[in-house]
Protein backbone atom coordinates (compact mmCIF):
# COMPACT_ATOMS: atom_id res chain seq x y z
CA UNK A 1 0.00 0.00 0.00
CA UNK A 2 2.81 2.42 0.29
CA UNK A 3 3.86 2.78 -3.40
CA UNK A 4 0.08 4.07 -3.78
CA UNK A 5 -0.32 6.54 -0.95
CA UNK A 6 -1.56 9.22 -2.70
CA UNK A 7 -1.16 13.11 -0.86
CA UNK A 8 -4.79 14.09 0.62
CA UNK A 9 -4.79 17.30 -1.05
CA UNK A 10 -4.34 16.13 -4.84
CA UNK A 11 -7.57 16.62 -5.79
CA UNK A 12 -9.27 13.91 -7.33
CA UNK A 13 -12.88 12.67 -8.75
CA UNK A 14 -13.71 12.69 -12.07
CA UNK A 15 -11.46 14.89 -13.76
CA UNK A 16 -8.38 12.38 -13.10
CA UNK A 17 -7.31 9.59 -15.44
CA UNK A 18 -9.30 6.66 -16.47
CA UNK A 19 -8.31 3.62 -14.85
CA UNK A 20 -11.39 1.21 -16.56
CA UNK A 21 -13.26 1.29 -19.30
CA UNK A 22 -15.39 -0.89 -20.77
CA UNK A 23 -16.99 -0.71 -24.18
CA UNK A 24 -20.38 -2.58 -25.31
CA UNK A 25 -19.46 -5.42 -22.56
CA UNK A 26 -21.58 -8.10 -22.83
CA UNK A 27 -22.52 -11.81 -22.17
CA UNK A 28 -24.73 -14.01 -23.19
CA UNK A 29 -26.04 -16.90 -21.05
CA UNK A 30 -27.95 -19.39 -23.44
CA UNK A 31 -31.00 -16.98 -24.46
CA UNK A 32 -30.16 -14.93 -21.81
CA UNK A 33 -28.09 -11.82 -22.22
CA UNK A 34 -26.94 -11.25 -18.12
CA UNK A 35 -25.19 -7.99 -19.25
CA UNK A 36 -25.90 -5.98 -22.50
CA UNK A 37 -23.52 -3.50 -24.15
CA UNK A 38 -22.14 -2.18 -21.09
CA UNK A 39 -20.00 0.78 -21.18
CA UNK A 40 -18.43 1.19 -17.64
CA UNK A 41 -16.33 4.00 -16.62
CA UNK A 42 -13.94 4.34 -13.70
CA UNK A 43 -11.68 7.17 -12.74
CA UNK A 44 -8.40 6.85 -10.89
CA UNK A 45 -9.40 7.47 -7.33
CA UNK A 46 -13.09 7.35 -7.49
CA UNK A 47 -15.60 4.97 -5.08
CA UNK A 48 -18.12 3.63 -7.59
CA UNK A 49 -21.55 1.62 -6.53
CA UNK A 50 -22.79 -0.71 -8.95
CA UNK A 51 -26.43 -0.98 -7.87
CA UNK A 52 -29.57 -2.64 -9.46
CA UNK A 53 -32.73 -4.86 -8.40
CA UNK A 54 -31.83 -8.97 -8.58
CA UNK A 55 -30.79 -10.24 -11.13
CA UNK A 56 -29.47 -7.20 -13.16
CA UNK A 57 -26.18 -8.63 -13.84
CA UNK A 58 -23.80 -6.93 -11.27
CA UNK A 59 -22.47 -10.17 -10.09
CA UNK A 60 -21.93 -11.05 -13.67
CA UNK A 61 -20.33 -7.85 -14.59
CA UNK A 62 -17.99 -8.74 -11.59
CA UNK A 63 -17.17 -11.88 -12.50
CA UNK A 64 -16.20 -10.48 -16.42
CA UNK A 65 -14.21 -7.41 -15.13
CA UNK A 66 -12.24 -10.07 -12.66
CA UNK A 67 -11.74 -12.83 -15.73
CA UNK A 68 -13.75 -15.66 -14.48
CA UNK A 69 -15.92 -15.49 -17.59
CA UNK A 70 -15.22 -14.16 -20.58
CA UNK A 71 -17.47 -11.96 -22.65
CA UNK A 72 -19.61 -12.72 -25.48
CA UNK A 73 -18.57 -9.43 -27.26
CA UNK A 74 -17.14 -5.75 -25.99
CA UNK A 75 -13.96 -5.09 -24.30
CA UNK A 76 -12.49 -4.44 -20.81
CA UNK A 77 -9.41 -1.50 -21.07
CA UNK A 78 -7.63 -1.73 -17.62
CA UNK A 79 -4.86 1.06 -17.87
CA UNK A 80 -5.37 1.27 -21.41
CA UNK A 81 -4.54 -2.41 -21.53
CA UNK A 82 -7.60 -4.88 -22.88
CA UNK A 83 -7.77 -7.45 -20.31
CA UNK A 84 -11.11 -9.14 -21.95
CA UNK A 85 -9.33 -12.17 -22.39
CA UNK A 86 -7.04 -12.72 -19.51
CA UNK A 87 -7.50 -15.48 -16.66
CA UNK A 88 -8.29 -14.38 -13.08
CA UNK A 89 -5.09 -14.75 -11.95
CA UNK A 90 -3.45 -12.61 -14.72
CA UNK A 91 -5.91 -9.64 -14.07
CA UNK A 92 -4.64 -9.44 -10.29
CA UNK A 93 -1.59 -9.53 -11.47
CA UNK A 94 -2.71 -5.92 -13.30
CA UNK A 95 -3.56 -4.60 -10.04
CA UNK A 96 -7.43 -5.21 -10.81
CA UNK A 97 -8.16 -7.37 -7.06
CA UNK A 98 -12.11 -8.59 -6.14
CA UNK A 99 -13.43 -9.75 -3.43
CA UNK A 100 -16.73 -12.36 -3.13
CA UNK A 101 -20.50 -11.76 -2.07
CA UNK A 102 -20.94 -13.88 1.56
CA UNK A 103 -18.07 -15.52 3.33
CA UNK A 104 -15.94 -16.74 0.69
CA UNK A 105 -12.02 -17.32 2.70
CA UNK A 106 -9.57 -19.95 3.52
CA UNK A 107 -12.19 -21.89 6.36
CA UNK A 108 -9.49 -23.69 7.90
CA UNK A 109 -6.98 -21.40 7.94
CA UNK A 110 -5.63 -18.78 10.40
CA UNK A 111 -6.16 -14.94 9.38
CA UNK A 112 -3.15 -14.12 8.79
CA UNK A 113 -2.64 -17.35 6.49
CA UNK A 114 -5.26 -15.85 4.98
CA UNK A 115 -3.20 -12.65 4.27
CA UNK A 116 0.01 -14.48 3.90
CA UNK A 117 -2.15 -15.85 1.01
CA UNK A 118 -3.62 -12.45 -0.38
CA UNK A 119 0.21 -11.63 -0.42
CA UNK A 120 1.10 -14.45 -3.10
CA UNK A 121 1.63 -12.11 -5.91
CA UNK A 122 4.53 -9.98 -4.38
CA UNK A 123 6.01 -13.31 -2.25
CA UNK A 124 9.62 -14.57 -3.38
CA UNK A 125 9.04 -18.16 -3.67
CA UNK A 126 10.93 -21.03 -4.46
CA UNK A 127 11.17 -24.78 -4.63
CA UNK A 128 14.96 -24.11 -3.08
CA UNK A 129 13.49 -21.67 -0.28
CA UNK A 130 10.69 -24.07 0.50
CA UNK A 131 12.88 -26.98 1.10
CA UNK A 132 16.25 -25.18 2.63
CA UNK A 133 14.72 -22.24 4.48
CA UNK A 134 14.41 -23.01 8.57
CA UNK A 135 11.37 -20.48 8.53
CA UNK A 136 8.07 -21.08 7.43
CA UNK A 137 7.84 -17.50 5.99
CA UNK A 138 9.92 -14.71 5.29
CA UNK A 139 9.27 -12.54 8.28
CA UNK A 140 8.74 -9.25 6.16
CA UNK A 141 5.92 -11.15 4.54
CA UNK A 142 4.53 -11.74 8.09
CA UNK A 143 4.97 -8.06 9.24
CA UNK A 144 3.38 -7.00 6.07
CA UNK A 145 0.70 -9.47 6.82
CA UNK A 146 0.03 -8.59 10.30
CA UNK A 147 0.70 -4.60 9.16
CA UNK A 148 -2.69 -5.13 6.95
CA UNK A 149 -4.40 -6.56 9.73
CA UNK A 150 -3.90 -3.85 11.71
CA UNK A 151 -4.64 -1.59 9.15
CA UNK A 152 -8.30 -3.97 8.76
CA UNK A 153 -8.74 -3.60 12.61
CA UNK A 154 -8.26 -7.68 12.38
CA UNK A 155 -5.43 -7.88 14.50
CA UNK A 156 -6.38 -9.39 17.49
CA UNK A 157 -7.99 -11.90 15.34
CA UNK A 158 -4.34 -13.00 13.10
CA UNK A 159 -4.65 -16.06 15.28
CA UNK A 160 -8.24 -16.90 15.17
CA UNK A 161 -9.32 -19.68 12.55
CA UNK A 162 -11.05 -17.94 10.09
CA UNK A 163 -14.21 -20.25 10.61
CA UNK A 164 -14.51 -19.27 13.81
CA UNK A 165 -14.32 -15.59 13.35
CA UNK A 166 -17.98 -13.36 13.60
CA UNK A 167 -19.55 -12.53 10.49
CA UNK A 168 -18.36 -8.90 10.48
CA UNK A 169 -15.00 -9.95 10.75
CA UNK A 170 -14.71 -12.35 8.04
CA UNK A 171 -16.02 -10.15 5.39
CA UNK A 172 -13.43 -7.89 6.57
CA UNK A 173 -10.95 -10.27 6.34
CA UNK A 174 -12.14 -10.68 2.43
CA UNK A 175 -11.39 -7.27 2.28
CA UNK A 176 -7.78 -7.64 3.88
CA UNK A 177 -6.60 -10.51 1.38
CA UNK A 178 -7.29 -8.47 -1.16
CA UNK A 179 -5.66 -5.48 0.47
CA UNK A 180 -2.43 -7.36 0.69
CA UNK A 181 -2.59 -8.21 -3.54
CA UNK A 182 -1.89 -4.56 -3.64
CA UNK A 183 -4.76 -3.68 -5.49
CA UNK A 184 -5.23 -0.03 -7.77
CA UNK A 185 -9.13 -0.92 -8.08
CA UNK A 186 -10.62 -2.96 -5.65
CA UNK A 187 -13.80 -4.13 -6.61
CA UNK A 188 -16.14 -5.03 -3.93
CA UNK A 189 -19.07 -7.69 -3.90
CA UNK A 190 -21.66 -6.48 -1.48
CA UNK A 191 -19.08 -5.67 1.13
CA UNK A 192 -21.75 -4.75 4.06
CA UNK A 193 -24.95 -7.31 3.16
CA UNK A 194 -25.65 -9.20 6.42
CA UNK A 195 -24.25 -6.02 9.11
CA UNK A 196 -25.86 -4.63 11.54
CA UNK A 197 -25.75 -0.73 11.39
CA UNK A 198 -22.77 -0.13 13.71
CA UNK A 199 -20.72 -2.65 11.65
CA UNK A 200 -21.33 -1.42 7.93
CA UNK A 201 -20.71 2.38 9.01
CA UNK A 202 -17.24 0.90 10.31
CA UNK A 203 -16.80 -0.90 6.48
CA UNK A 204 -17.83 1.72 4.80
CA UNK A 205 -15.47 4.40 6.64
CA UNK A 206 -12.57 1.45 6.32
CA UNK A 207 -13.32 1.71 2.48
CA UNK A 208 -13.13 5.44 2.23
CA UNK A 209 -9.83 5.33 3.82
CA UNK A 210 -8.60 2.58 1.70
CA UNK A 211 -9.44 5.07 -1.11
CA UNK A 212 -7.83 7.84 0.61
CA UNK A 213 -4.76 5.95 0.27
CA UNK A 214 -4.97 5.47 -3.46
CA UNK A 215 -6.84 2.48 -4.31
CA UNK A 216 -9.67 3.36 -6.70
CA UNK A 217 -12.98 1.20 -5.49
CA UNK A 218 -15.76 -0.19 -7.46
CA UNK A 219 -18.54 -1.53 -5.27
CA UNK A 220 -21.79 -3.88 -5.75
CA UNK A 221 -23.95 -3.12 -2.55
CA UNK A 222 -27.33 -3.40 -1.82
CA UNK A 223 -27.68 -1.77 1.11
CA UNK A 224 -28.54 1.64 -0.18
CA UNK A 225 -27.74 3.92 3.26
CA UNK A 226 -24.36 2.23 3.12
CA UNK A 227 -23.87 2.81 -0.85
CA UNK A 228 -25.52 6.79 -0.79
CA UNK A 229 -23.20 7.33 1.96
CA UNK A 230 -20.29 6.34 0.42
CA UNK A 231 -20.15 6.48 -3.58
CA UNK A 232 -19.55 9.70 -5.39
CA UNK A 233 -20.61 8.30 -8.42
CA UNK A 234 -23.51 5.53 -9.27
CA UNK A 235 -24.22 3.18 -11.90
CA UNK A 236 -27.87 2.00 -12.07
CA UNK A 237 -27.95 -1.63 -14.10
CA UNK A 238 -30.91 -3.11 -15.10
CA UNK A 239 -32.05 -6.37 -17.53
CA UNK A 240 -28.36 -6.26 -17.86
CA UNK A 241 -28.16 -2.87 -19.27
CA UNK A 242 -27.26 0.99 -18.01
CA UNK A 243 -30.30 2.57 -16.84
CA UNK A 244 -28.95 5.45 -15.16
CA UNK A 245 -25.57 7.10 -14.22
CA UNK A 246 -24.79 10.34 -11.80
CA UNK A 247 -23.93 11.52 -8.02
CA UNK A 248 -26.43 9.66 -5.68
CA UNK A 249 -28.27 12.88 -5.46
CA UNK A 250 -29.12 12.22 -9.19
CA UNK A 251 -29.73 8.73 -9.11
CA UNK A 252 -31.85 8.53 -6.42
CA UNK A 253 -34.06 11.20 -7.64
CA UNK A 254 -33.96 9.98 -11.39
CA UNK A 255 -37.88 8.41 -12.06
CA UNK A 256 -36.42 5.48 -14.26
CA UNK A 257 -34.26 3.85 -11.27
CA UNK A 258 -37.40 4.51 -9.00
CA UNK A 259 -39.29 2.47 -11.54
CA UNK A 260 -37.04 -0.27 -11.79
CA UNK A 261 -36.89 -0.41 -7.72
CA UNK A 262 -40.38 0.10 -6.92
CA UNK A 263 -42.47 -0.71 -9.80
CA UNK A 264 -44.22 1.55 -12.29
CA UNK A 265 -47.10 2.19 -10.20
CA UNK A 266 -45.17 4.13 -7.44
CA UNK A 267 -43.05 6.27 -9.93
CA UNK A 268 -46.58 7.64 -11.41
CA UNK A 269 -47.87 8.02 -8.02
CA UNK A 270 -44.35 9.95 -7.32
CA UNK A 271 -45.34 11.92 -10.20
CA UNK B 1 4.31 -29.81 23.07
CA UNK B 2 6.68 -29.40 20.45
CA UNK B 3 9.52 -30.97 22.51
CA UNK B 4 7.70 -33.95 23.28
CA UNK B 5 6.72 -34.60 19.73
CA UNK B 6 10.44 -34.43 18.66
CA UNK B 7 11.32 -36.88 21.16
CA UNK B 8 8.71 -39.30 20.08
CA UNK B 9 10.08 -39.12 16.69
CA UNK B 10 13.42 -39.70 17.93
CA UNK B 11 12.32 -42.62 19.26
CA UNK B 12 10.37 -43.98 16.39
CA UNK B 13 13.40 -43.72 14.04
CA UNK B 14 15.80 -45.21 16.67
CA UNK B 15 13.41 -48.32 17.16
CA UNK B 16 12.96 -48.67 13.31
CA UNK B 17 16.97 -48.72 13.07
CA UNK B 18 16.95 -51.63 15.14
CA UNK B 19 14.36 -53.91 13.58
CA UNK B 20 16.73 -55.91 11.96
CA UNK B 21 18.56 -56.32 15.15
CA UNK B 22 15.41 -57.14 17.13
CA UNK B 23 13.24 -58.94 14.89
CA UNK B 24 14.48 -61.34 11.61
CA UNK B 25 14.07 -61.62 8.15
CA UNK B 26 10.49 -61.59 8.13
CA UNK B 27 9.67 -58.66 9.89
CA UNK B 28 12.30 -56.75 8.06
CA UNK B 29 10.41 -57.99 4.97
CA UNK B 30 7.43 -56.34 6.16
CA UNK B 31 8.92 -53.24 7.69
CA UNK B 32 10.41 -52.59 4.31
CA UNK B 33 7.13 -53.03 2.34
CA UNK B 34 5.49 -50.65 5.11
CA UNK B 35 7.55 -48.07 4.23
CA UNK B 36 7.10 -48.33 0.64
CA UNK B 37 3.16 -47.93 1.49
CA UNK B 38 4.01 -44.99 3.54
CA UNK B 39 5.91 -43.03 0.82
CA UNK B 40 2.56 -44.11 -1.45
CA UNK B 41 0.48 -42.36 0.66
CA UNK B 42 2.53 -39.11 1.60
CA UNK B 43 2.85 -38.34 -2.30
CA UNK B 44 -0.52 -38.83 -2.93
CA UNK B 45 -1.19 -36.00 0.09
CA UNK B 46 -0.63 -32.44 -2.31
CA UNK B 47 -2.78 -34.06 -4.81
CA UNK B 48 -5.43 -34.33 -2.58
CA UNK B 49 -4.71 -31.65 -0.76
CA UNK B 50 -5.40 -29.34 -3.92
CA UNK B 51 -8.80 -31.23 -3.97
CA UNK B 52 -7.56 -33.61 -6.45
CA UNK B 53 -9.09 -37.15 -6.18
CA UNK B 54 -6.49 -39.04 -7.68
CA UNK B 55 -7.61 -42.55 -7.91
CA UNK B 56 -4.69 -43.60 -10.42
CA UNK B 57 -1.90 -43.54 -8.22
CA UNK B 58 -0.35 -47.30 -8.10
CA UNK B 59 0.24 -46.58 -12.04
CA UNK B 60 3.14 -44.15 -11.32
CA UNK B 61 4.55 -46.57 -9.29
CA UNK B 62 4.22 -49.37 -11.75
CA UNK B 63 6.05 -47.38 -13.61
CA UNK B 64 9.29 -46.46 -11.61
CA UNK B 65 9.39 -50.22 -10.57
CA UNK B 66 9.25 -51.06 -14.38
CA UNK B 67 11.42 -48.45 -15.83
CA UNK B 68 13.87 -48.91 -12.54
CA UNK B 69 13.39 -52.69 -13.10
CA UNK B 70 14.40 -52.77 -16.57
CA UNK B 71 17.42 -50.38 -16.81
CA UNK B 72 19.15 -52.66 -14.17
CA UNK B 73 18.81 -56.08 -15.66
CA UNK B 74 19.13 -55.36 -19.20
CA UNK B 75 21.78 -52.02 -19.21
CA UNK B 76 23.11 -52.96 -15.59
CA UNK B 77 22.59 -49.40 -14.73
CA UNK B 78 23.25 -48.66 -10.61
CA UNK B 79 20.32 -47.96 -8.05
CA UNK B 80 20.70 -44.46 -7.89
CA UNK B 81 20.54 -44.15 -11.22
CA UNK B 82 18.20 -46.33 -12.16
CA UNK B 83 15.94 -45.00 -9.29
CA UNK B 84 15.91 -41.58 -10.47
CA UNK B 85 15.63 -42.60 -13.64
CA UNK B 86 12.38 -44.28 -13.22
CA UNK B 87 10.60 -41.43 -10.62
CA UNK B 88 11.77 -39.37 -13.40
CA UNK B 89 9.87 -41.29 -15.84
CA UNK B 90 7.08 -41.76 -13.46
CA UNK B 91 6.76 -37.96 -13.34
CA UNK B 92 7.05 -37.43 -17.58
CA UNK B 93 4.14 -39.81 -17.76
CA UNK B 94 2.43 -37.82 -14.99
CA UNK B 95 3.25 -34.63 -16.96
CA UNK B 96 1.81 -36.14 -19.97
CA UNK B 97 -1.98 -37.18 -18.05
CA UNK B 98 -1.82 -34.54 -15.56
CA UNK B 99 -1.40 -31.40 -18.13
CA UNK B 100 -5.15 -32.07 -20.03
CA UNK B 101 -7.02 -33.56 -17.38
CA UNK B 102 -6.49 -31.42 -14.39
CA UNK B 103 -8.40 -28.90 -15.80
CA UNK B 104 -10.69 -31.24 -14.93
CA UNK B 105 -12.75 -30.58 -11.19
CA UNK B 106 -13.11 -33.60 -8.82
CA UNK B 107 -14.95 -36.68 -10.26
CA UNK B 108 -13.80 -36.01 -13.74
CA UNK B 109 -10.36 -36.25 -12.74
CA UNK B 110 -10.96 -39.18 -10.33
CA UNK B 111 -12.43 -41.05 -13.55
CA UNK B 112 -9.36 -40.03 -16.03
CA UNK B 113 -6.96 -41.63 -12.79
CA UNK B 114 -8.46 -44.41 -13.11
CA UNK B 115 -8.89 -45.13 -16.35
CA UNK B 116 -5.40 -44.47 -16.79
CA UNK B 117 -4.40 -47.40 -14.55
CA UNK B 118 -5.92 -49.67 -16.34
CA UNK B 119 -4.41 -48.40 -19.36
CA UNK B 120 -0.93 -48.66 -17.42
CA UNK B 121 -1.93 -52.03 -16.34
CA UNK B 122 -2.43 -53.15 -19.77
CA UNK B 123 0.86 -51.64 -21.50
CA UNK B 124 2.81 -53.37 -19.01
CA UNK B 125 1.11 -56.79 -19.62
CA UNK B 126 0.60 -56.28 -23.36
CA UNK B 127 4.13 -55.39 -24.07
CA UNK B 128 5.67 -58.83 -23.64
CA UNK B 129 8.87 -58.65 -25.44
CA UNK B 130 9.73 -55.65 -22.61
CA UNK B 131 7.98 -56.61 -19.63
CA UNK B 132 7.67 -60.29 -20.48
CA UNK B 133 3.81 -59.69 -20.05
CA UNK B 134 1.83 -62.12 -17.57
CA UNK B 135 4.87 -64.40 -16.97
CA UNK B 136 5.93 -61.67 -15.13
CA UNK B 137 9.61 -59.62 -15.09
CA UNK B 138 12.00 -61.88 -12.71
CA UNK B 139 15.67 -61.37 -12.21
CA UNK B 140 15.66 -57.85 -11.42
CA UNK B 141 18.86 -57.65 -9.77
CA UNK B 142 19.60 -56.70 -5.82
CA UNK B 143 20.06 -52.63 -5.39
CA UNK B 144 23.48 -51.70 -6.38
CA UNK B 145 23.68 -48.41 -4.57
CA UNK B 146 27.61 -46.58 -5.57
CA UNK B 147 28.89 -49.55 -6.23
CA UNK B 148 28.07 -51.96 -3.33
CA UNK B 149 24.96 -54.59 -3.78
CA UNK B 150 22.64 -54.84 -0.92
CA UNK B 151 22.74 -58.42 -0.32
CA UNK B 152 21.10 -59.02 2.91
CA UNK B 153 17.32 -58.28 3.54
CA UNK B 154 18.66 -56.07 6.47
CA UNK B 155 20.51 -53.51 4.26
CA UNK B 156 17.63 -53.22 1.67
CA UNK B 157 15.26 -52.37 4.98
CA UNK B 158 18.05 -49.41 5.57
CA UNK B 159 17.68 -48.19 1.90
CA UNK B 160 13.80 -48.47 2.30
CA UNK B 161 14.13 -46.66 5.33
CA UNK B 162 16.36 -44.00 4.01
CA UNK B 163 14.41 -43.42 1.07
CA UNK B 164 10.66 -43.31 3.16
CA UNK B 165 12.70 -40.48 5.47
CA UNK B 166 13.76 -38.78 2.84
CA UNK B 167 10.51 -38.68 1.12
CA UNK B 168 8.69 -37.90 3.91
CA UNK B 169 11.45 -34.56 4.97
CA UNK B 170 11.07 -33.22 1.68
CA UNK B 171 7.52 -33.64 1.70
CA UNK B 172 7.57 -31.74 4.95
CA UNK B 173 9.21 -29.04 4.10
CA UNK B 174 7.02 -27.97 0.87
CA UNK B 175 3.66 -28.89 3.04
CA UNK B 176 5.06 -26.59 5.80
CA UNK B 177 6.24 -23.90 3.62
CA UNK B 178 4.53 -21.42 1.18
CA UNK B 179 3.83 -23.81 -1.27
CA UNK B 180 1.82 -25.64 1.20
CA UNK B 181 -0.09 -22.99 1.99
CA UNK B 182 -1.14 -22.63 -1.70
CA UNK B 183 -2.25 -26.34 -1.79
CA UNK B 184 -4.57 -26.01 1.16
CA UNK B 185 -5.97 -22.75 -0.16
CA UNK B 186 -6.20 -24.12 -3.63
CA UNK B 187 -8.44 -27.55 -1.91
CA UNK B 188 -10.41 -24.72 0.21
CA UNK B 189 -11.73 -21.92 -2.48
CA UNK B 190 -9.95 -22.44 -5.81
CA UNK B 191 -11.58 -18.95 -7.12
CA UNK B 192 -10.50 -17.32 -4.05
CA UNK B 193 -6.96 -18.42 -4.90
CA UNK B 194 -7.31 -17.62 -8.46
CA UNK B 195 -8.57 -14.36 -7.04
CA UNK B 196 -5.64 -13.77 -5.13
CA UNK B 197 -3.13 -14.29 -8.34
CA UNK B 198 -2.65 -17.86 -7.65
CA UNK B 199 -1.81 -19.85 -10.95
CA UNK B 200 -4.10 -22.94 -10.01
CA UNK B 201 -3.65 -25.49 -12.92
CA UNK B 202 0.27 -24.56 -12.37
CA UNK B 203 0.19 -24.93 -8.81
CA UNK B 204 -1.80 -28.08 -9.17
CA UNK B 205 0.12 -30.09 -11.22
CA UNK B 206 3.23 -29.39 -9.51
CA UNK B 207 1.97 -31.09 -6.47
CA UNK B 208 0.35 -33.94 -8.79
CA UNK B 209 4.08 -34.18 -10.35
CA UNK B 210 5.10 -34.26 -6.76
CA UNK B 211 3.07 -37.60 -5.93
CA UNK B 212 3.94 -39.62 -9.21
CA UNK B 213 8.23 -39.08 -8.62
CA UNK B 214 7.78 -40.48 -5.29
CA UNK B 215 5.54 -43.08 -6.59
CA UNK B 216 8.06 -43.83 -9.28
CA UNK B 217 10.88 -43.94 -6.22
CA UNK B 218 8.21 -46.38 -4.40
CA UNK B 219 8.36 -48.42 -7.18
CA UNK B 220 11.81 -48.64 -7.98
CA UNK B 221 12.52 -49.85 -4.60
CA UNK B 222 9.74 -52.00 -4.45
CA UNK B 223 11.27 -53.51 -8.16
CA UNK B 224 14.39 -54.56 -6.60
CA UNK B 225 13.33 -55.66 -3.51
CA UNK B 226 10.84 -58.21 -4.08
CA UNK B 227 12.79 -58.73 -7.45
CA UNK B 228 9.67 -59.61 -9.36
CA UNK B 229 7.47 -57.99 -11.34
CA UNK B 230 3.36 -58.55 -12.30
CA UNK B 231 1.48 -55.98 -13.86
CA UNK B 232 -1.98 -57.01 -11.67
CA UNK B 233 -0.78 -55.83 -8.71
CA UNK B 234 -0.36 -52.49 -9.86
CA UNK B 235 -4.05 -52.31 -10.46
CA UNK B 236 -6.66 -50.67 -9.18
CA UNK B 237 -6.94 -51.99 -5.90
CA UNK B 238 -3.26 -50.73 -4.97
CA UNK B 239 -4.49 -47.59 -5.90
CA UNK B 240 -7.62 -47.51 -3.89
CA UNK B 241 -5.73 -48.92 -0.83
CA UNK B 242 -2.67 -45.51 -1.16
CA UNK B 243 -6.23 -43.48 -1.34
CA UNK B 244 -7.99 -45.57 1.58
CA UNK B 245 -3.96 -44.93 3.91
CA UNK B 246 -4.88 -41.41 3.36
CA UNK B 247 -8.82 -41.26 4.51
CA UNK B 248 -8.22 -44.01 7.65
CA UNK B 249 -5.33 -42.25 8.45
CA UNK B 250 -6.91 -38.58 8.59
CA UNK B 251 -7.05 -35.82 6.00
CA UNK B 252 -6.16 -32.74 8.20
CA UNK B 253 -2.37 -33.48 9.33
CA UNK B 254 0.89 -34.43 7.32
CA UNK B 255 0.99 -37.28 9.65
CA UNK B 256 -2.48 -38.92 8.41
CA UNK B 257 -1.19 -41.05 5.56
CA UNK B 258 1.95 -41.62 7.50
CA UNK B 259 -0.49 -43.26 10.28
CA UNK B 260 -2.54 -44.56 7.84
CA UNK B 261 -0.14 -46.21 5.57
CA UNK B 262 1.06 -47.93 8.67
CA UNK B 263 -1.69 -49.16 10.81
CA UNK B 264 -3.37 -50.69 7.73
CA UNK B 265 -0.54 -52.41 6.34
CA UNK B 266 0.94 -53.76 9.61
CA UNK B 267 -2.92 -55.03 10.39
CA UNK B 268 -3.68 -56.49 6.76
CA UNK B 269 -0.50 -58.25 6.81
CA UNK B 270 -2.27 -61.83 8.27
CA UNK B 271 -4.05 -61.32 5.23
CA UNK B 272 -2.18 -60.19 2.54
CA UNK B 273 -2.86 -61.40 -0.70
CA UNK B 274 -5.76 -63.40 0.21
CA UNK B 275 -9.29 -62.37 -0.85
CA UNK B 276 -9.83 -61.46 2.76
CA UNK B 277 -7.59 -58.21 3.00
CA UNK B 278 -10.26 -56.12 0.39
CA UNK B 279 -12.74 -56.93 2.89
CA UNK B 280 -10.31 -56.18 5.91
CA UNK B 281 -10.07 -52.39 3.99
CA UNK B 282 -13.29 -51.57 3.36
CA UNK B 283 -14.25 -52.76 6.97
CA UNK B 284 -11.40 -50.26 8.16
CA UNK B 285 -12.49 -47.61 5.75
CA UNK B 286 -16.17 -48.14 7.23
CA UNK B 287 -15.99 -47.42 10.35
CA UNK B 288 -13.48 -44.93 10.15
CA UNK B 289 -15.49 -43.23 8.14
CA UNK B 290 -18.88 -43.53 10.84
CA UNK B 291 -16.45 -43.20 14.09
CA UNK B 292 -13.63 -41.39 13.14
CA UNK B 293 -14.23 -38.92 10.59
CA UNK B 294 -11.04 -36.98 10.89
CA UNK B 295 -9.18 -40.11 10.69
CA UNK B 296 -6.60 -42.08 13.20
CA UNK B 297 -4.73 -38.98 13.87
CA UNK B 298 -7.80 -37.47 15.68
CA UNK B 299 -8.17 -40.32 18.00
CA UNK B 300 -5.94 -39.46 20.55
CA UNK B 301 -8.08 -35.88 20.58
CA UNK B 302 -11.26 -37.93 21.09
CA UNK B 303 -10.16 -39.89 23.72
CA UNK B 304 -9.08 -37.04 25.80
CA UNK B 305 -12.33 -35.38 25.24
CA UNK B 306 -14.23 -38.30 26.36
CA UNK B 307 -11.82 -38.75 29.11
CA UNK B 308 -12.38 -34.96 30.01
CA UNK B 309 -16.00 -34.82 29.76
CA UNK B 310 -16.00 -38.10 32.00
CA UNK B 311 -14.03 -36.34 34.66
CA UNK B 312 -16.08 -33.37 34.09
CA UNK B 313 -19.38 -35.14 34.67
CA UNK B 314 -17.94 -37.34 37.97
CA UNK B 315 -17.04 -33.53 39.22
CA UNK B 316 -20.09 -31.59 38.97
CA UNK B 317 -22.93 -33.63 39.49
CA UNK B 318 -26.23 -32.64 37.24
CA UNK B 319 -28.64 -30.32 38.04
CA UNK B 320 -31.43 -32.69 38.31
CA UNK B 321 -29.17 -35.02 41.06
Amino acid sequence: MEERIRSQSEPRGVSSALLLETHGLTRHFGGLAAVNRVDLRVAEGEIVGLIGPNGAGKTTCFNLLSGFIRPTAGTIRFHGEDISRLRPHQVVKRGLVRTFQLTTLFQELTGLENVLLGLHLHSRRSLGRALFSRRRFPPDEVARSREVLEFTGLASQADQLARNLPHGHQRVLGIAMALAARPRLLLLDEPVTGMNLDESGRVMALVKTIRDRGVTVLLVEHNMKAVMGTCERIVVLNFGQTLAEGSPAEVSTNAKVIEAYLGAGLAHARG
Amino acid sequence: MRRLRVGVLIVLVLLMLLVPQLGGDYYVHVFALVFTNVILAASLRPSLTCGQLNIGHSAFMSVGAYASALLAKNLAVSFEVSMLCGALLAAVVGLVIGYPSLRLRGVYFAMVTVAFVEVIRLIAQLWVPLTRGMSGLSGIPKPNLLGVTLVTKASQYYLALFLMLLTLLILWKLESSRLGLIWKSIGMADNLAQSLGVNIANHKLLAFLLGCFFAGVAGAFYAHFIRFLFPPEFGFLMATNILVYNYVGGRGHFAGPIVGAAFLSLLSEPFRGSAYETIFFSIAMLLTILFLPGGLITLPGKLAELRGWKSASAHSPSPAA
